[in-house]
């Protein structure tokens, strides 16, 4: 034992030992420099070499072309999250069962922990990191904000997603199973509460600010919303 | 004003602990859990894991090499069990590896050996083998036995109360760095980064100074990050310490929800007796609390569950008896009303049942027996405002209750398959952590020389808008712009000892620290500006809209000259102040004292209407008086109450934690576990907040508003009764929850339902 060693307390000198131990029983695999590679290098771009298992694809994303070595198996969020460093996108269930990871393809809302990211490619992928320019939020980023459509916030990328795609679905006249009347579908401007509801009942929010929420994309739709934001918005402090 | 932090939400910039950039080498994480709810480990093979490609490490109790208990009231809680499993789901071992995906698969090559031992899922089959954590409790007011020679009417009674999952967005999950001198940097999403920091310390011999524990937000918390945040962030600390790399851990949902404790699930019986007018004289109430398998916070739990028996009531004889009951079910834990709100289901439970009996509404006996000005509760203290009955009186008036019953009673005539129903649901929760020395709390404050202000308290922010309110409360007090003003991420470097962030109490006690420092620097920076004003009497010095303002005038002095002229004065522009809500002491032996700093009151009204052929129904409305005091940031307020009184709501209905006899969740994802969606909101949210001065030591009057308006749901359930009453008036339904659309048939067809169950058929009510 070294000098220094020995003015280590015994739990110190131990966890020296462990390592030292862990990197003999587990020699192999933190030798083997590919998984190292793999390993240290989350963001790889194309020049980097292929590890075994590994499939390079190129993403559009955001208008910007992205290319990426991924295991066919990765889901476009998991791509998202952890090669390409866009974390707004999240991970609630990884089942398609909270709407937390909601992104736009083509313009349509899907889940992305439910697609793979190889199946995607060609395709234009917006997440929420490319809805607003620099100096301008997308108006349903602005609806958001403005009529408190969240608390914890865990929810609101997928859920401004899933609305930014709902009013494109209106637009496109598409009827949901509330609308009474199939040969004639709702238009933004008379949108009704039970329509917004129905087809924001994909993403959960365990807050429960889904008041909030029905105001946002009444805004955004146009309407004027029966926020309770905007009127108490005189009586604060500060 | 907005959320202080809306602008990163909407953009997707918010940083929870998974969205900080990679580290490198980061390793990861995940659990091997017990499969078993009891039972004695034989043997645990990690060979096969070991030998996995990728795999760095596997750790097991072997590998903690301080102390493996863990908890805050009783440390019974092993972090890696060793020798004999309590619940489906409790830690064994942790895999560590380079990736995710390679650390999941190496958790299916552990080989674990067995032998399961008998289990006990009911808490009364816990009390009665002597299966109890802490020793029973019990509150006595009056005299209860000789009461109940008064009363005209005695009913009797008994409540099964299920259990609730947290289902926080944001699973648990840690990350940690290794720092030089075996230090550790834990980001964890954790209500409580002081229970973090010296669990960690504690397991690994080290001292409190050597973990650093910084929490930016949680994507929710409802009390499932109180306790058990801390079991993750160990073991993720545990695997950096060793491995002297990065290492995150995150646990699934499914691993969420089958490795975390929840809601604790009560049983109790009641007994109450009432004069023919229907007013109370004694109650005697027995709980017996599912605890789970190790102590957690279930005898704090219990503790508000005997201050909260008596709800919104004065009762003059009571006894209250409760017990924390251990079986073998994941450790029980806090969650938003914390014990309050199946005390208060057992009251109202018993209060339906009497006026059942003697044929009148429920709203009668309970208005007959509001708590008034001055009223004690069983605990001793009395309660210092009247706003209990100010807001039934307002509900009442303001949604006009007879109007309302009138409404109901009428359709109710006029239809046979639909039915509606109401309940009316006071609340009244005691404000201050029931542990009186949690009731503390410090802020760090600096101002930069350009006028810019951050701002560090003991709080975390969970949605619960703590953040925005701590600015407002800053902006107030400087009387400076908001967006001069950050609130920094919570850490154990910049404020130590901090209490949890619970209780409803966050801004109460963190707020009244901020505004303590930022009055000491205040009053340094008059000082500067009255001799920069050549005048003497520093109390007519005020700052307003960033000016300084002498006698009621503005000067030419602005904030932002008063910073940069500090400093080159030589003056302190931060402060560390410390702030402990006065007045609060309990005494467990004589179980009397003064444990709240203050009570919140308030009313709702719920609406519903059953579909009584398929067992459905829809909550048309729920009417809310709410005592806030004076808001400190109304948008925040509101969207607690709503939130608050949603999950309230789902407990009470569709959130159903179902075990079975193995001790299994059968509640394993998010299809068989339903929250309250968007749909499932009431068609009309009404609230009104009655503002007041009376009662309140938080900052500028503001009260908390986290917990009591989860218990306006408990009113769904009685509203629910109501409308199968309608239908079917003489059968007696049970007071267990949930009330799901399935138990509302179930009840509503019971007879049929024996009927055909003694043909055979294998349809049975749970």
């Amino acid at each position: 034992m070294t000098e220094e060693e020995q003015k280590l307390s015994p739990k110190q000198r131990s966890r020296r030992n462990f390592l030292g131990q862990s990197l003999f029983t587990a020699g192999a695999a933190i030798a083997a420099p590919s998984l190292l590679n793999s390993c240290q290098n989350k963001t790889v771009s194309a020049s980097n070499a292929l590890v075994e298992g590994e499939t390079m694809i190129g993403l559009k994303i955001n208008g910007q072309l992205k290319t990426l070595n991924i295991e066919p198996r990765v889901t476009l969020l998991d791509a998202l999250r952890e090669n390409l460093g866009l974390t707004g996108s999240k991970k609630g269930c990884d089942h398609g069962q909270c709407g937390a990871c909601t992104v736009l393809i083509d313009g349509q809302r899907a889940y992305s922990c439910l697609t793979l990211a190889i199946m995607q490619e060609g395709n234009e992928i917006t997440t929420i990191e490319g809805l607003a320019t620099e100096d301008n939020l997308h108006p349903v980023q602005t609806a958001f904000l403005e009529n408190d459509g969240f608390q914890c916030g865990y929810c609101t990328p997928g859920q401004i997603c899933a609305s930014v795609a709902l009013l494109e679905e209106v637009n496109n006249g598409s009827v949901s199973y509330v609308t009474r009347d199939l040969t004639n579908p709702p238009e933004l401007a008379s949108l009704s509460e039970s329509e917004i509801k129905e087809r924001m009942s994909g993403n959960l929010c365990r807050c429960s600010a889904y008041n909030g929420i029905v105001a946002a994309v009444q805004q955004a739709a146009g309407q004027t919303p029966p926020s309770p934001a905007a009127s108490i918005e005189h009586s604060q402090v500060g | 004003m907005k959320r202080i932090d809306a602008i990163y939400h909407v953009r997707g910039e918010a940083e929870y602990v998974d969205d900080l950039p990679l580290p490198a080498e980061m390793l990861y994480a995940e659990v091997f859990a017990s499969p078993v709810a009891h039972g004695k480990i034989l043997s645990l093979e990690i060979k096969d894991a070991l030998a996995l490609e990728g795999i760095v490490a596997v750790f097991t109790a072997d590998d903690i090499p301080e102390s493996n208990q863990w908890g805050t009231i009783i440390a019974d809680c092993p972090l890696l069990v060793k020798d004999e499993v309590q619940y489906i789901g409790q830690p064994i071992a942790i895999v560590v590896g380079q990736t995710r995906a390679i650390a999941q698969k190496a958790t299916k090559l552990i080989r674990l050996e067995v032998e399961e031992l008998p289990i006990i899922v009911n808490p009364r089959k816990a009390f009665s083998q002597g299966q109890i954590i802490g020793t029973p409790r019990i509150f006595v007011l009056g005299d209860v036995d000789s009461a109940w020679e008064e009363c005209d009417l005695i009913v009797e009674g008994n409540c099964e109360i299920g259990g609730q999952e947290h289902l926080y967005l944001e699973t648990q999950r840690s990350r940690v760095i290794p720092l030089e001198g075996n230090n550790l940097r834990v980001y964890s999403a954790t209500q409580n980064p002081t229970l973090t920091q010296k669990t960690i310390a504690q397991m690994l011999g080290l001292s409190c100074h050597a973990v650093e524990v910084d929490v930016k937000r949680l994507g929710g918390g409802f009390g499932g990050k109180e306790e058990q945040a801390t079991h993750w962030a160990s073991l993720a600390a545990l695997a950096a310490w060793h491995t002297g790399k990065p290492v995150e851990l995150v646990l699934s949902r499914s691993d969420d929800l089958k490795m975390t404790g929840k809601r604790h699930p009560y049983s109790s019986d009641f007994k109450i007796g009432v004069t023919n007018e229907g007013k109370i004289l004694a109650y005697e109430v027995k709980h017996y609390q599912n605890a789970g398998a190790y102590a957690d916070l279930s005898t704090a739990v219990l503790e508000r569950t005997l201050f909260h028996s008596t709800n919104a009531y004065f009762i003059p004889n009571t006894r209250i008896f409760a017990v924390s009951c251990r079986t073998n079910l994941p450790p029980s834990t806090a969650m938003r009303g914390f014990g309050g709100p199946q005390a208060m289901f057992v009251i109202e439970s018993a209060i339906a049942k009497v006026a059942e009996t003697l044929d009148i509404s429920r709203e009668e006996i309970q208005r007959k027996n509001l708590l008034r000005l001055g009223d004690s509760f069983s605990y001793g203290q009395k309660i210092k405002t009247n706003s209990m009955r100010r807001t039934w009186l307002e509900a009442e008036q303001t949604y006009n209750l007879t109007a309302i019953s009138e409404r109901i009673n009428h359709y109710n005539a006029s239809h046979f398959e639909t039915k509606k129903g109401y309940a009316v649901m006071p609340i009244c929760f005691g404000i201050s952590f029931t542990a009186s020395f949690l009731n503390q709390a410090s802020a760090l404050v600096h101002v930069y020389t350009d006028g810019s202000v951050s701002i560090t308290t003991g709080g975390v922010e969970m949605g619960q808008g703590l953040s925005t309110k701590i600015a407002a409360i800053a902006s107030k007090a400087f009387g400076i712009g908001l967006q001069r003003i950050k609130i920094e991420s919570t850490n154990t470097t910049r404020i130590a000892n901090m209490s949890a962030s619970a209780a409803s109490v966050t801004t109460d006690l963190n707020g009244n620290a901020t505004v303590l420092a930022i009055a000491q620097i205040l009053d340094r920076l008059k000082a500067l500006a009255a001799k920069e004003l050549g005048v003497k009497d520093t109390e007519n010095i005020a700052i307003a809209k960033e000016k300084v303002i002498y006698a009621g005038k503005e000067t030419d002095l602005t904030w932002e000259h008063l910073a940069k002229a500090g400093n080159l004065a030589r003056i302190n522009l931060s402060a560390h102040t410390f702030y402990a809500t006065p007045g609060l002491e309990f005494d467990r032996d004589r179980e009397k004292g003064h444990p709240f700093a203050y009570h919140v009151c308030g009313t709702a009204i719920v609406e519903v209407t059953l579909d009584c052929l398929r067992g459905i129904y829809q909550i048309d409305a729920v009417k809310i008086v709410h005592d806030l005091g004076r808001s400190v940031n109304e948008l925040v307020d509101r969207g607690q109450v709503e939130g608050g009184l949603a999950q309230g709501l789902g407990w009470m209905t569709i959130e159903d934690l179902q075990f079975n006899e193995k001790g299994e969740l059968l509640a394993n994802n998010l299809a068989n576990y339903k929250v309250p969606d968007i749909y499932f909101m009431p068609d009309l949210i009404d609230i009104k907040f009655l503002e007041n001065d009376d009662n309140s030591p938080a900052p500028y009057g503001s009260k908390a508003v986290g917990e009591p308006p989860f218990m306006y749901g408990i009113g769904v359930f009685f509203a629910i009764r109501e409308a199968m009453k309608a239908f079917q008036p003489q059968i007696e339904f049970a007071f267990t929850s949930p009330l799901t659309p399935e138990r509302v048939l179930c009840e509503l067809y019971a007879d049929q339902l024996r009927q055909m169950n003694s043909h055979g058929d294998r349809i049975r009510l749970k």
